[in-house]
């Protein structure tokens, strides 16, 4: 896959991993692997990237003697999905005129 | 590798990042661990699972987000800019004339450009004229009986002409080719003072 591509789609993911409720790192991991594998070090860059856009907030609790960063969706971040999902319907209506053109012409 | 083991060589590996960011680092991948050890995994596991240092490492190169570097960048030449305005304001006698006569003579130059273009026209304008006058000014030589005249003077406006066609291209492609540069020149002029008002 396009890397520019997988990488918009990859924040999407991360973004709506958190979307109901806040979650940490290895949840989101843990919640996303069905769909895509995503490594640690990779979350720790698309969660950095999220925050610096403003798109999550990160608080820190306490869990079991220990302390756990729990992530936290903002509008913005939630603005992001909604955009996501716009611009993946003009994305359907283009795959769907490409493959048609194929039909025709085979 | 244990879990102490493994963050002091990562950290050793993050060296010369900043340190908010080492601890940062650091303490994601620790909670990381944990999380996966409670999950059942052993020490040694939830650090295998985690990634090698070397990946980890070389993973914010590779993705530092854009926005980041950005602001990174501009810091610097921030605090350059009040020694680099001092710096002007102090050499401005120096460059003041120099910039004026720099400008002066790339203006000129350009002047020049169009006044050859202009030149150009007008000989494919003298020669048109000149291919229109000879076809006319046949025309009474001939009626008059000097056939020689008269096919003289067709002959001088077929050439005009043809050398006025001729002309014409060589004129319009030297005033694309110099509107072209123009378009370039105040497009990079633009781009540089946009960007000057970014940095500050």
């Amino acid at each position: 896959m396009d890397a520019q591509l997988k990488r918009g789609l990859l924040d999407i993911c991360v973004l709506a991993a958190i979307k109901g409720e806040d979650s940490y790192g290895y949840r989101i991991i843990k919640d996303l692997r069905p769909y895509i594998e995503l490594s640690e070090s990779t979350l720790y860059t698309i969660l950095k990237r999220l925050e610096t856009a403003g798109m999550l907030t990160v608080r820190t609790t306490e869990h079991g003697g220990r302390l756990r960063k729990y992530y936290h969706i903002t509008g913005e971040g939630l603005k992001r999905i909604e955009d996501f999902k716009l611009e993946w319907k003009e994305l359907l209506s283009i795959y769907r005129f490409v493959t048609k053109k194929e039909e025709d012409n085979a | 590798m244990r879990k102490q083991e493994f963050l002091a060589r990562l950290r050793k590996a993050l060296a010369g990042s900043p340190q908010d960011d080492i601890e940062e680092r650091l303490l994601f991948y620790s909670e990381m661990i944990d999380d996966q050890m409670e999950e059942g995994l052993s020490e040694e596991e939830a650090v295998l699972a985690v990634g090698t240092v070397e990946e980890i490492a070389a993973a914010p190169a590779a993705e530092t987000p854009p926005i980041k570097t950005a602001k990174e960048g501009s810091k610097p030449k921030r605090r350059r800019n009040a020694g680099k305005i001092v710096l002007l304001i102090l050499g401005s006698p120096l460059w003041l004339p120099l910039g004026v006569a720099a400008f002066a003579l790339l203006l000129s130059l350009y002047l020049v450009l169009w006044a050859v273009l202009v030149s150009l026209w007008a000989a494919f304008v003298s020669l048109a004229a000149g291919s229109v006058y000879g076809m006319l000014a046949c025309v009474p030589f001939l009626a008059g009986g000097s056939a020689d005249r008269g096919l003289t003077m067709l002959a001088a406006g077929l050439v005009c002409a043809g050398l006025s066609i001729f002309a014409f291209y060589g004129c319009r492609a030297a005033t694309r080719g110099v509107l072209l540069l123009t378009r370039k020149a105040a497009k990079w002029v633009k781009n540089r003072f946009i960007r000057k008002e970014e940095a500050k």
